[in-house]
C-alpha cells in the first residue's frame, strides 16, 4: 500500500475505471489503482474531481492538503470510526487526572529519550563531536520526569529538554553548507528549519490518520493545551516520533549531501525558505523510505515499520485509557 | 494472492475494455498478460466484472495463481520491472 503525492501544480486529479488519473496540460502524468493506495496528499493547488472524492471516502482513504511551503492545510477524512468507548475513555481522562499525568509523562519521556538516543548515536559515529555535557543535561531532565506529577511542570521539562537538544542540533550537521541557529517556524527562514517544518507536516498527516483509525477525538490532547482547531492529541502522539522519523531523516539528507543549497528557494518579502520541486521529490522519497524501514518494536517484540508503529502507539494509548493495560509505553528505540 | 491473468479476445473494443479493467487491479507486463497482487475480495470483484463483460463462446481469460514461494522465483528478461507500490509521484 502506498501514498500518492501530487505536487504538480494545476494538475487535474480524475477517476478512470477504478484508478486515479492525474493529468497535467491534458497529458497523463500518473495512473494508480485505488487498491494500491492508503493515502493521497495534494501539495499545492490541484483540481480534484468529485468522483475521486467520493471514491476515496468510500474506500476510507484520507485526502490531505499541504500548501507549496509544506504547511498543513487540512484533510478530507472518511467517516469517523464509531468507537464511542475509546472517545469516552479519552474524555474521562481529560484534565488533571492520574491517567493524563501518566500519559503526559509517557509522551515527554519518549520524546526526550529519543532525543538523547539520537545524540548518543551521533556522538558514537564521530570522534570530534563532544556532546557529553548535553547528554548529561538531558539525562537529568529525563530522571526528573517520573517524580513530576503536575502537567504544567512536565510541559516545562519538555521545553527544557527541547532547548538542550536544539541547542546542539547545529553540531550534528556536518555539511558545511547548512547551519542551524534556532528553531524558526511560521515561516521557516532557513533551509534546516524549512526541512524540519515540512517533515513535521507530513508526520502530522500520518499520525492523524492513525488517531482517526483507532477512533480518538483528535482535538482532545493531554500535553498540548486545548485550542480552537488544534488537533492536540495528534501533536501529543507525534512527540515521540519527531526525533525518530523527521530529525533523523533531515540529518541524513543534509550530512550525506542528498540535498544541496540549490534545492532551496527563498521568498523575497517573508524570507520563507522552501524546497524546489526537485528537492521536494528527494525529501518525499526518503521520507517514505524512512516510514517503510523496519525496526523491532520494544513492547510488541516483533518487527514493524514506522508507518505501522503510528497506529500501534495509538492503539496502546487506547488500551491504557480503557483500562486494559496499566501503563502507556512510549515508543523508545535504543 | 498473486495472480497472472492472460486473455485472448478477438474483438478490439471488448479487449480494450478488459485491458482497462485489469489496469485497475495489476500491472500490465506483456500484451494480454497482467500480474496482479490481490486480496480475496478484490479477486472476486475482478472476476465478476470480467465475467460480465466477455462472450464465453469466443473469448477466454485465464487466472494462474502463484504461491508466495513461486512468486519469488519469477525470472524476468527485458521488459518493465515490477512497479514500486510504496510511493507515487505526480
Amino acid at each position: 500500500m502506498g501514498t500518492l503525492y501530487v505536487s504538480q501544480a494545476d494538475s487535474f486529479i480524475g477517476k478512470v475505471d477504478e484508478r486515479i488519473h492525474v493529468k497535467f496540460e491534458k497529458k497523463t502524468i500518473i495512473d494508480v489503482a485505488f487498491i494500491k493506495l492508503d493515502g493521497v496528499v495534494v501539495l499545492g493547488r490541484s483540481t480534484v474531481s468529485p468522483a475521486v472524492v467520493s471514491e476515496l471516502m468510500n474506500r476510507h482513504i484520507p485526502l490531505s492538503f499541504i500548501d507549496e511551503r509544506g504547511h498543513y492545510l487540512g484533510r478530507l477524512q472518511p467517516e469517523m470510526s464509531g468507537n464511542i468507548f475509546v472517545r469516552k475513555a479519552q474524555w474521562q481522562a481529560a484534565g488533571n487526572t492520574p491517567q493524563s499525568v501518566h500519559i503526559v509523562q509517557g509522551f515527554v519521556r519518549g520524546k526526550l529519550k529519543n532525543y538523547r538516543q539520537l545524540l548518543v548515536r551521533r556522538q558514537r559515529e564521530s570522534d570530534h563531536l563532544d556532546l557529553a555535557a548535553d547528554i548529561t543535561r538531558l539525562e537529568n531532565i529525563i530522571s526528573a520526569i517520573d517524580k513530576t506529577e503536575s502537567i504544567d511542570s512536565l510541559r516545562g521539562l519538555e521545553g527544557a529538554g527541547s532547548a538542550v537538544y536544539f541547542g546542539c542540533f547545529n553540531r550534528l550537521i556536518i555539511n558545511p553548507n547548512f547551519e542551524f541557529t534556532k528553531r524558526v517556524r511560521r515561516p521557516p527562514t532557513d533551509p534546516v528549519n524549512s526541512l524540519l517544518s515540512f517533515g513535521y507536516s507530513l508526520l502530522r498527516h500520518d499520525v492523524q490518520s492513525a488517531v482517526n483509525i483507532v477512533g480518538f477525538d483528535p482535538f482532545l490532547g493531554y500535553l498540548h493545551f486545548d485550542r480552537y482547531n488544534r488537533p492536540s492529541l495528534v501533536l501529543d502522539l507525534m512527540e515521540e516520533f519527531r526525533p525518530l522519523v523527521v530529525d533523523a531523516l533531515v540529518l541524513t539528507l543534509l550530512n550525506k549531501q542528498f540535498l544541496k543549497p540549490d534545492d532551496f528557494i527563498s521568498e523575497p518579502l517573508s524570507n520563507a525558505v522552501s524546497l524546489t520541486a526537485e528537492g521536494r521529490k528527494i525529501f518525499l522519497t526518503n521520507y517514505e523510505k524512512k516510514k517503510q524501514s523496519e525496526f523491532k518494536h520494544p513492547v510488541m517484540g516483533k518487527k514493524c515499520t514506522y508507518r505501522e508503529s503510528f497506529e500501534l502507539q495509538a492503539r496502546l494509548l487506547a488500551k491504557y485509557l480503557m483500562g486494559t493495560t496499566d501503563k502507556y509505553p512510549p515508543l523508545f528505540i535504543r | 494472492m498473486n495472480v497472472v491473468v492472460s486473455y485472448d479476445v478477438s474483438e478490439d473494443k471488448r479487449r480494450t475494455k478488459i485491458h482497462n479493467i485489469l489496469k485497475s487491479y495489476g500491472q500490465w507486463v506483456q500484451y494480454s498478460i497482467f500480474e496482479c497482487e490481490l486480496t480475496d475480495t478484490q479477486y472476486a470483484k475482478l472476476r465478476s466484472r470480467l465475467n460480465k463483460l466477455i462472450k464465453s463462446d469466443t473469448d477466454s481469460i485465464r487466472f494462474y495463481f502463484l504461491c508466495a514461494c513461486c512468486h519469488g522465483k519469477i525470472e524476468r528478461i527485458g521488459g518493465q520491472q515490477p512497479r514500486d507500490h510504496t510511493i507515487f509521484f505526480a
